[in-house]
């Protein structure tokens, strides 16, 4: 388009590329902070607190982060829980998916319905612990992270709505020649089908790694914790110690607190796999979100 | 005798249709395997509670479980009695209503005017950046949010200090907190949100800005008469789509910020924070189970009305959005 070079247009570019730039260091800060807040010295940060540039550099808090057991098995936790949750999720979803998309299948929108419907009517927590709990002794388990949120009915659709799309021809004449529908699946569907499983996947992953809220309910015995558990931990113990300190007449041994770099080196390492992988799934991380307002 | 003919053919019949069953899950038993795994986990962990809500009429001991002894709509009254839950009704709603209206408010005005920038290097660096909040977890979220606005070592009090002024109470003002909240969420979701928006933006038929710009539209004019209406739609849907959910308080966000920090509960106290924590402290299962069937029921309503809505106002613009 023609584009003329105006005192408006001159403007209202200044004031686009601001806002956005603006926006853009409103996003960054906070990364900023516990970036910088890492990577100073202890002694410096609880006489200036929380700055945004490094007053006296020292790597003491990514040292002791990576030299405390209780990190390194949470790292391994977290790990475990994201590559063996997603992968056995996409495996799970897209069975079901693939059951869901097939047109010689009576009852599929029966099956469908049952999926559709826990979208619409969810259950609430209680009876979903005691389920989880009592019923399933569902705790202080590993798996305990990984199964209550292997399946996502949301999901499930994106994929059907996916395998549907994929050109029945070649399903149906492979299933002529006498292929099982496991091995359509697994060398037909599954192969044509990476972006969207790449997506799904992405999204899982995520989930899996940040979810606290698994760990926090059906953990209660053990010595291991996933990293988001250890850090909302960490925030609320650092929370009750403080409370406790403005009461009189109570002493709290301080020592038991993990200093203020140190709370901040946990979240840089816990972030630091999703930047190292984030320039690889951007795309992807587009592609579900515009999945995501189509009709599921 | 005839009586007798007739059950024994009713009972032919159902044999013969089970063994219909049975005859094609032989047959197609590879489907069964295949879809088996999710069909069950979903029977586990949402239709099982789903049944388990009887609780809610229940007086709940963990050795009977769901079966415990039934106490009618007791549980029910003791909710309405207490002034409680009129408070997690009334911080539920307030704090979603406000978390719809602010991703709303930026995640429009940013995919505005990022579909006016032309330098494709600016766009795509700042859409990245905008993006990553969204893969932080609300636990380090937390962790980040106490080190800006701690009172002895935040940020924020930090910087005030240097320059010379008084330190500022944030973290223990309860009346501040579903604003931080909210700006927590709008720094978490306008990335994501803006996506969609960007999207739809793309579908405007150029010619429409053609035409304005030789009615002498400057971009500003451009951007308000012909990228805003043409996006209003897709704004009206997705606001309907959240109001469908906005009995359910986000616990993955309020939990992990607020944790069990009881003098902000008068303002951020939603329903599903105070059922996790009634659980987390082992009481009063039944009064929970009460106050979480409640939610179900009201969000079940709100979902259905906001679908209904939904149809009638995508049928009107000729195309078909809603869920069901």
């Amino acid at each position: 388009m023609i584009e003329r070079r105006n005192f408006g247009n001159i403007l209202f570019h200044a004031f686009n590329y601001t806002v956005l730039t603006l926006f853009a260091l409103f996003c960054l800060l906070p990364f900023w902070i516990m970036v910088a807040a890492s990577f100073t010295d202890d002694l410096a940060l609880r006489q200036n607190g929380y700055l945004p540039w490094i007053s006296k550099f020292s790597l003491e808090a990514f040292k002791w982060v990576l030299k405390g057991s209780e990190v390194r098995t949470g790292y391994m936790i977290s790990i475990f829980v994201t590559v063996a949750g997603t992968i056995c999720s996409l495996f799970v979803m897209s069975g079901l998916a693939y059951v869901m998309s097939l047109k010689r299948l009576k009852g599929r929108n029966k099956i469908a319905f049952y999926v559709f419907f826990v979208m619409i009517f969810v259950p609430g927590i209680v009876p979903w612990f005691v389920t989880c709990r009592n019923l399933l002794h569902l705790r202080d388990n590993v798996w305990a992270l990984i199964l209550p949120m292997m399946v996502q009915p949301f999901w499930v659709f994106v994929l059907r709505n996916f395998f549907a799309t994929l050109p029945t021809e070649i399903m149906e004449s492979a299933y002529i020649d006498g292929a099982s529908d496991s091995t359509i699946l697994f060398q037909i569907v599954l192969p044509l089908s990476t972006p969207v499983l790449a997506t799904v996947g992405l999204f899982m992953a995520v989930a899996y790694w940040n979810d606290w809220f698994l760990g926090v309910m059906l953990l209660d015995f053990v010595s291991w914790r996933p990293l988001s558990v250890l850090i909302l931990k960490m925030v609320s113990n650092v929370q009750a110690i403080q409370a406790a300190m403005k009461q009189p007449g109570v002493s709290i041994n301080l020592g038991s607190l993990p200093t203020l770099g140190i709370r901040m080196a946990t979240a840089c390492i816990t972030i630091g796999p999703i930047i190292l992988v984030y320039p690889f799934v951007q795309r992807y991380f587009v592609k579900g979100l515009t999945l995501g307002a189509i009709k599921g | 005798m005839s009586i007798h003919s007739g059950t024994i053919q009713s009972t032919q019949a159902k044999r013969s249709g089970f063994s219909k069953f049975l005859e094609y899950v032989r047959q197609n038993w590879i489907l069964f395997f295949l879809g088996a795994p999710a069909v069950i986990l979903i029977f586990l962990f949402s239709y099982i509670p789903m049944f388990g809500t009887v609780i809610a009429f229940e007086d709940y001991s963990p050795r009977t479980m769901f079966l415990s002894p039934f106490v009618g709509l007791r549980n029910f009254r003791i909710l309405f009695e207490t002034p409680l839950f009129g408070r997690l009704v009334r911080n539920t709603l307030l704090l979603n209503f406000m978390f719809i209206i602010a991703t709303m408010f930026f995640s429009v005005m940013t995919a505005l005017l990022l579909n006016e920038v032309r330098l494709t290097l600016f766009k795509r660096v700042n859409q990245s950046v905008m993006y990553l909040p969204f893969f932080m977890g609300w636990s380090i979220v937390a962790m980040v949010l106490y080190g800006l606005i701690d009172y002895q070592v935040g940020t924020v009090n930090s910087l005030l200090t240097r320059f010379g002024l008084d330190r500022v109470i944030i973290t223990d003002n309860a009346n501040l907190w579903p604003w931080i909240l909210t700006i927590i969420r709008v720094w978490k979701g306008t990335g994501s949100g803006c996506i969609i928006y960007l999207a739809a933006l793309t579908g405007i038929d150029p010619q429409l800005y053609e035409a304005a710009a030789i009615d002498g539209a400057g971009r500003w004019q451009r951007m308000l008469y012909v990228s805003l209406p043409g996006i209003i739609p897709i704004i009206i849907l997705l606001v309907l789509l959240d109001i469908g959910r906005i009995f359910y308080g986000d616990i993955g966000m309020i939990y992990a910020v607020i944790g069990d920090r009881a003098q902000l509960f008068p303002t951020t106290d939603v329903i599903d924070t105070y059922i996790l924590r009634a659980l987390r402290s082992n009481s009063n299962y039944g009064f929970s189970a009460a106050a979480g069937l409640l939610q179900s029921v009201l969000g079940f309503i709100c979902i259905f009305g906001s679908n209904l809505l939904v149809k009638k106002y995508s049928q009107m613009q000729g195309e078909d959005y809603s869920l069901f």
